[in-house]
């Protein structure tokens, strides 16, 4: 069978030719999510080197349990769950109850008078996408989420950034929906307060 | 509704239908307080701007030594058919 008719074969058909020993079909496999798995590695990794060690580790893995894998979540969530697990074995150094109290402080508002007049929290202003490609800002979000403790910036890339739902997020990272969305709530807010000093002075220097 | 519990809830509704009766606490909330309106605003900026940082492709070198070693496995397993990754 050639390369082109893989292509165009259903990821399902892929997956159980794949568990009889098709090296074509998982190749073809491998070639669909090796993007998906790379990126999402380095948004959690932040570094290329280890978003490559992840990248092989993780389609080892699949390699190795594939067999295992029983149709009963998307083959992608299954994936995740792999790529993740991966990532985070490499980044682990902390252990989480450090990470939670790290966080506690931002189940409360920031710091402000409630309400009087003047008090009034500064805005942000819009900044162009083309801007947060280059230079400082550039700068800015990656010193920031590399600061956001692996066990959140993993749960605000898969719902923020990737847009994966909070059960399946929660299922991939086997949390309860509520731990999620407290996790999710913290990192926004931790990710805000890292970013809100240069936003806030850009929107007072904006006429 | 208070600012307090407006904003341990405000996350969970900034993608969401606002139409739950908690939901319609919030918005009449962040109706009356420009602290809370603010805050919602600098949230969403804060996504929006992670969400339009540029992403890597995977490096050719990478590709190649991924797709080596799949072979490699592949013919230690014995399995029945062997084909080459993208052209890099």
């Amino acid at each position: 069978m050639n390369r082109q008719s893989y292509r165009h074969r259903p990821e399902d058909e892929l997956i159980q030719a794949a568990k009889n020993a098709d090296q074509g079909a998982f190749t073809e496999l491998v070639r669909r999510y090796e993007e998906t798995v790379y990126r999402f590695s380095y948004k959690i990794c932040r570094d290329k080197t280890k978003a490559e060690e992840t990248l092989q580790d993780t389609f080892i893995n699949v390699f190795r349990k594939l067999r295992s894998f029983d149709g009963k979540s998307k083959f992608s969530t299954w994936l995740y769950t792999i790529v993740t697990n991966n990532c985070l074995m490499k980044l682990r150094r902390r252990k989480m109850a450090d990470l939670e109290d790290s966080l506690e402080e931002f189940d409360h508002p920031p710091g402000r008078n409630d309400g009087r007049p003047g008090s009034v929290m500064a805005r942000w202003e819009e900044t162009p996408a083309d801007i947060v490609m280059a230079g400082e800002l550039r700068d800015l979000l990656d010193r920031a989420i590399t600061r956001l403790p692996e066990d959140y910036r993993v749960v605000f890339v898969m719902r923020d950034i990737e847009g994966r739902s909070t059960e399946e997020t929660a299922s991939i990272l086997d949390l309860s929906i509520e731990a999620t969305k407290s996790r999710l709530r913290r990192a926004r807010a931790f990710l805000r307060q890292q970013l809100h000093p240069h936003m806030s002075a850009h929107a007072e220097a904006t006429p | 509704m208070k600012c307090d519990q407006v904003y341990l809830h405000i996350c969970d509704n900034l993608d969401e239908d606002l139409n739950s009766p908690r939901c319609r606490e919030i918005k009449a909330h962040l109706r009356e307080c420009p602290d809370c309106r603010a805050y919602l605003d600098s949230l969403k900026k804060t996504i929006t701007l992670y969400r339009a940082m540029p992403e890597p492709s995977v490096p050719a070198r990478a590709h190649r030594e991924l797709f080596k070693t799949l072979t490699t496995l592949g013919g230690r397993t014995g399995s029945k058919t062997r084909h080459a990754g993208r052209k890099t």
